[in-house]
């Protein structure tokens, strides 16, 4: 089988949101992690190989910094590695990196691929749906569970409120829900570590892939930092008045129900 | 039995150029394992881990020692190292086979929002580096100068934990009682990173550290009071290797010191039957013995027993070697051994002298609901109670 | 021509959802500020009747798609029917909630589109230069960016609660345009065997966007019921601090601390729980934190938004019947 699992390098979850002089989020000095929901896809494509046999290749798009990415993925067992990586797509939007992906990945067979749900930097949760579509592939989102029988993968994915179970033909694209199968993303041992020195690591520009600079849909025009949180307050009253001034509070001031 | 592995010299090679260098110099005689705190408790991480094994995995190149419950569950305690007969540095040879993976970027994952917050904020404990000196506020502590004698090195537990801050703010009382010449440089201060070196995370240690001694220096700073026995640890062993030379005390050191020459006393009764936790990095490793006990008998009504294991022969609160952050289930806890054992000596107050130990014990007694026939204290917080009236 | 902003009108079982009634409600003064119609789309079958709603809410219009394959939500039935109708319609900007179903719709409709797309925003500004801009949260909430697009249409998706809904106006009457479309059958590669729908089924600890949690304070295990109770009526999951799963009252999966899950969820009410620096390790971050609390100089008192002082076997049960209220209104 050939797997295919896009991985990116986030910020780690402790990392402090600063800007630098031009207003932007400044990578500087910042601890740099897979992103956690990938370690689930990367989980579960290298034991779709340990299954079926197969290769499994890990894609990153990025920085020279996400190599140490894909590295964490040789080791986990990933089998080779390719990051696509050029100054051009220092502002890519979701439609851009789909772009470049998409040339990548077209040239690796892929019966599936896997990736995160999310990535917990933008959060924006497109990539990966729109490159199935790119790719002309069908595609599952958050995907709680699944098995591949034969040509057949049989899926259960979030939907608001409980599940939906699907059944797709291969090749397709599933986005991997945290806990996806009940599986915790392995530790790689030493072994895996040492051999992932020596495993297949290219890098790609957009002119390897044969694509030009392409103009992104979205423009950010700043980032700021949401208001210090407020020192909380203690709802004085009896119980019951209490209960209903916090319930309020919750309500209008907080918005959260 | 085991499956068959593989001999690897590549991988023994790749361990022994992590640091482990004494690795080779054991000759499996086993007496590490067999006084390891480890066989005192049941459970899944006592049958799994042996460290005269770990070791024997390292010393052959075999797979199987990185395991989780293997590779991390050492305490470093160093109780098998003080009475190793072939002079085994076996905490380095730990702290080497975790940097076999840890270096090469892989934390467990209960210990990644540790690392990251090291990294991101210079303390263990998600905390925000603006809020370092927080605890201070009201306390009038004075800013270390250049005609400071002390600076006062306080752990990031009592900077950031509320139950910590307490031992910080006692110990701040006594050293302002005994006129000590000391000031703090706290918010600009970083973890002194001994836990994470210990994990395996040897950059992020020499990031953390490398910003103290510039720190120190660039301040002028010669003698060091450590409030935590972690902290002492780090300066006087680890930061001379980046030329970080500096005059470290722990704190119960200058305070039996200042008793002695008359300049702290306690006038106010206390009676209580007391009873000493050895903290092991205050004892064991940096043979830290008597002040502690000196202090506690200088107050007046107070009753010392000793625990039946104590000085070097003290057991571990398991709080050592990063397993300050790891799960244990209840009942294989080393800090329950400790609660019944102060509670079989009749003991009514089990004092220790780390911020480390105080979380651990206070937790186990918490588990084993003790709290009503024994209370848990740092030392500098008895102190306290016997410098005032009430 | 001006084409007007779209609404993606979100249906399920013919029940339009909640966050449809709140993007209508803000699209109505979007497209008054900039002079354009507000259009709401309904995909469906046998779902006629909604217009009304729709209308009621401010639509001036209403395209009404009407298909068997579009009864039930599918990737790509819906995809490939919005994708015909925004073609056509040529809208400046098209937008979903943010729900499962957004989320999955969204970024492969606008691929198709070629278009960009704003997703899981909590904020829409007009700007006479740059037409819409979306505020987005980044990083877990910790920073937000401000984003727009050139190009027509937008494509935003909106997170739920963002919006008030606006008083209906049942008076409102809105031009209803019914629209044909095909699915293509390479869209239907992905086949919906089973859906179901767990209305009871607490969410998963880690990703659950409300959490309330038990401590030493619960005094027993049989006194979880109270937290569960509260738990339902707002689909929270339960948590627990170490001390409750020490004690034995919950399994060790749902210990929230450092050494247990860490979670960030939207609102985390801890009853019963002191603050120890372990437990708020793994919950600190929570955009809201409620707690419920017998002693006033408890540490959590010191990270909570919210806080009651008092017993929570008291408290709970009051505040159970206070959601209740407001999850019925
Ligand atoms: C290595 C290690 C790892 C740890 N990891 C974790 C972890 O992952 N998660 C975690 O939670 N803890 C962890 N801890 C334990 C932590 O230090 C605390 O002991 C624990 O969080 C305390 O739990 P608690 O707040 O429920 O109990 P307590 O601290 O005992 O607090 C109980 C609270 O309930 C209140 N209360 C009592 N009765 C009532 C009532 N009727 N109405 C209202 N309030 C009432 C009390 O005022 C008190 O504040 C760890 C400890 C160690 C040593």
């Amino acid at each position: 089988m050939n797997i295919v699992v896009c991985v990116k390098q986030t910020f780690d979850t402790e990392a402090k949101i600063v800007f630098d002089s031009q207003g932007r989020i400044d990578p500087n000095g910042v601890n740099l992690i897979v992103n956690p929901y990938d370690e689930f896809a990367l989980e579960e494509g290298i034991r779709l190989k340990e299954k079926f046999g197969g290769t499994v290749t890990a894609v990153s798009m990025g920085g020279a910094r996400a190599q140490e990415a894909l590295r964490t993925a040789l080791a986990m067992g990933a089998d080779k590695a390719l990051l696509v990586s050029d100054p051009a797509l220092n502002d890519a939007d979701e439609w851009v990196s789909t772009q470049a992906l998409a040339q990548a990945i077209s040239k690796i067979p892929h019966d599936i691929i896997l990736a995160g749900r999310v990535a917990i930097d933008d959060g924006s949760s497109q990539v990966c749906v729109r490159l199935a579509e790119e790719l002309h592939l069908p595609s599952v989102s958050t995907v709680l569970k699944f098995s591949v029988e034969g040509n057949k993968v049989t899926a259960v994915r979030e939907i608001d409120g409980g599940t939906e179970t699907l059944e797709v033909e291969l090749p397709v694209v599933l986005t991997a829900q945290k806990g996806i199968n009940g599986n915790e993303p392995r530790y790689p041992s030493v072994a895996g570590i040492m051999k992932a020195k020596k495993k297949e690591l290219k890098t790609m520009t957009l002119a390897d892939l044969g694509l030009s600079a392409l103009e992104p849909k979205m423009k950010i025009s700043k980032y700021d930092l949401p208001a210090p949180r407020q020192a909380g307050k203690k709802i004085p009253g009896e119980p019951a008045a209490a209960a209903q001034e916090l319930v309020r509070l919750l309500h209008e001031e907080a918005k959260v129900l | 039995m085991d499956e068959i592995k593989n001999v690897s010299l590549e991988m023994k090679d790749y361990i022994a150029s992590s640091g482990a260098e004494t690795l080779s110099w054991c000759m499996q005689c086993g007496l590490c394992t067999n006084l390891c705190p480890w066989r005192l408790v049941p459970g899944e991480v006592s049958e799994n881990f042996n460290i005269r094994k770990m070791q024997r995995l390292g010393q052959l190149g075999l797979e199987g020692f990185e395991e989780e419950n293997i590779l991390f569950a050492c305490v470093t305690c160093g109780m098998c190292q003080i009475n190793c007969p072939r002079n085994v540095e076996i905490i380095d040879n730990v702290r080497s086979m975790r940097n076999t993976t840890v270096g090469a970027g892989f934390l467990p994952a209960h210990l990644r929002p540790i690392a990251g917050s090291l990294h991101a904020n210079g303390n263990p404990w998600s905390g925000e580096r603006e809020k370092r000196a927080a605890w201070q506020n009201g306390l009038d502590i004075p800013a270390f100068t250049e005609d400071t004698e002390y600076l006062l090195f306080v752990c990031c537990t009592s900077c950031y934990d509320t139950r910590s801050q307490k031992i910080a703010k006692s110990i701040v009382r006594l050293l302002k009682a005994a006129g000590v010449n000391f000031g703090v440089l706290t918010a600009e201060e970083n973890c002194c990173g001994e836990s994470i070196r210990k994990l395996g995370d040897e950059e992020l240690f020499q990031k953390l550290a490398q910003g103290n001694i510039d720190l120190f220096k660039r301040n002028g700073v010669k003698k060091i009071i450590t409030t935590s026995p972690h902290c002492l640890y780090a300066f006087k062993k680890d930061y001379p290797e980046l030329g970080g030379e500096f005059e470290v005390m722990h704190y119960s050191e200058v305070l039996a010191q200042l008793v002695k020459e008359g300049k702290l006393a306690f006038p106010e009764e206390l009676v209580r039957k007391v009873t000493f936790h050895d903290p092991c990095y205050l004892g064991r490793h940096n043979q830290v013995f008597d002040p502690p006990r000196e202090l506690i008998q200088a107050i007046p009504g107070v009753e010392f027993v000793e625990l039946d294991r104590s000085r070097n022969k003290s057991l571990c609160c398991a709080g050592g070697g990063g397993r300050i952050w790891a799960e244990v289930p209840m009942g294989e806890r080393f800090g329950e051994l400790r609660i019944t054992g102060a509670v079989e000596k009749q003991a009514d107050t089990l004092v220790t002298a780390c911020p480390y130990c105080i979380i651990m014990l206070d937790d186990a007694c918490a588990g084993l609901e003790k709290g009503d026939v024994l209370q848990v204290m740092e030392m500098s917080e008895l102190l306290c109670k016997a410098l005032d009236p009430k | 021509m001006p084409k007007g902003i779209w609404i993606f009108v979100e249906q399920r079982d013919g029940q339009i959802r909640k966050s449809s009634f709140e993007l209508l409600s803000e699209g109505r003064k979007l497209a008054d500020q900039i002079g354009e119609p507000l259009v709401g789309v309904i995909l469906g079958q046998g779902v006629e009747t909604l217009v009304k709603a729709v209308a009621a809410q401010g639509a001036d219009k209403v395209i009404l798609v009407e298909n068997e394959q579009l009864k039930n939500y599918s990737t790509g039935a819906y995809t490939s029917a919005l994708n015909q109708v925004i073609r056509k319609g040529e809208p400046q900007a098209f937008l979903m909630g943010n729900s499962a179903t957004g989320r999955d719709l969204a970024p492969r409709l606008a691929q198709r589109l070629g278009v960009g797309l704003a997703s899981d925003c909590t904020g829409i500004e007009h700007d006479p230069e740059k037409f819409l801009v979306f505020k987005r949260p980044i990083y877990a909430g910790k920073a937000f960016a401000y984003t727009g697009s050139t190009a027509r249409p937008v494509l935003a998706t909106i997170r739920p609660n963002t919006f008030a809904i606006a008083a209906a106006d049942e008076s409102r009457q809105a031009e209803v345009e019914k629209e044909t479309v095909s699915v293509d059958p390479a869209d239907l590669r992905a086949i919906i065997k089973e859906v179901a729908l767990a209305t009871s089924k607490r969410p998963e600890l880690v990703e659950a966007d409300i959490i309330v949690s038990g401590g030493r304070g619960m005094k027993g295990p049989e006194n979880f019921t109270i937290l569960e109770q509260l738990a339902d009526v707002i689909g929270a999951a339960v948590g627990a601090s170490r001390a409750a799963v020490d004690s034995g009252w919950r399994e060790q999966k749902f210990q929230v601390g450092q050494t247990g899950k860490t979670v960030s969820p939207t609102l985390y009410i801890a009853c019963g729980i002191s603050g120890a620096i372990q437990h708020l390790a793994g919950m600190g971050s929570s955009k809201f934190i409620v707690a419920i609390n017998k002693d006033p100089e408890a540490n959590i008192f010191n990270v909570a938004s919210y806080g009651i002082v008092g017993d929570l076997f008291e408290v709970v049960p009051l505040l159970t019947e206070e959601f209740k209220k407001l999850v019925s209104a």
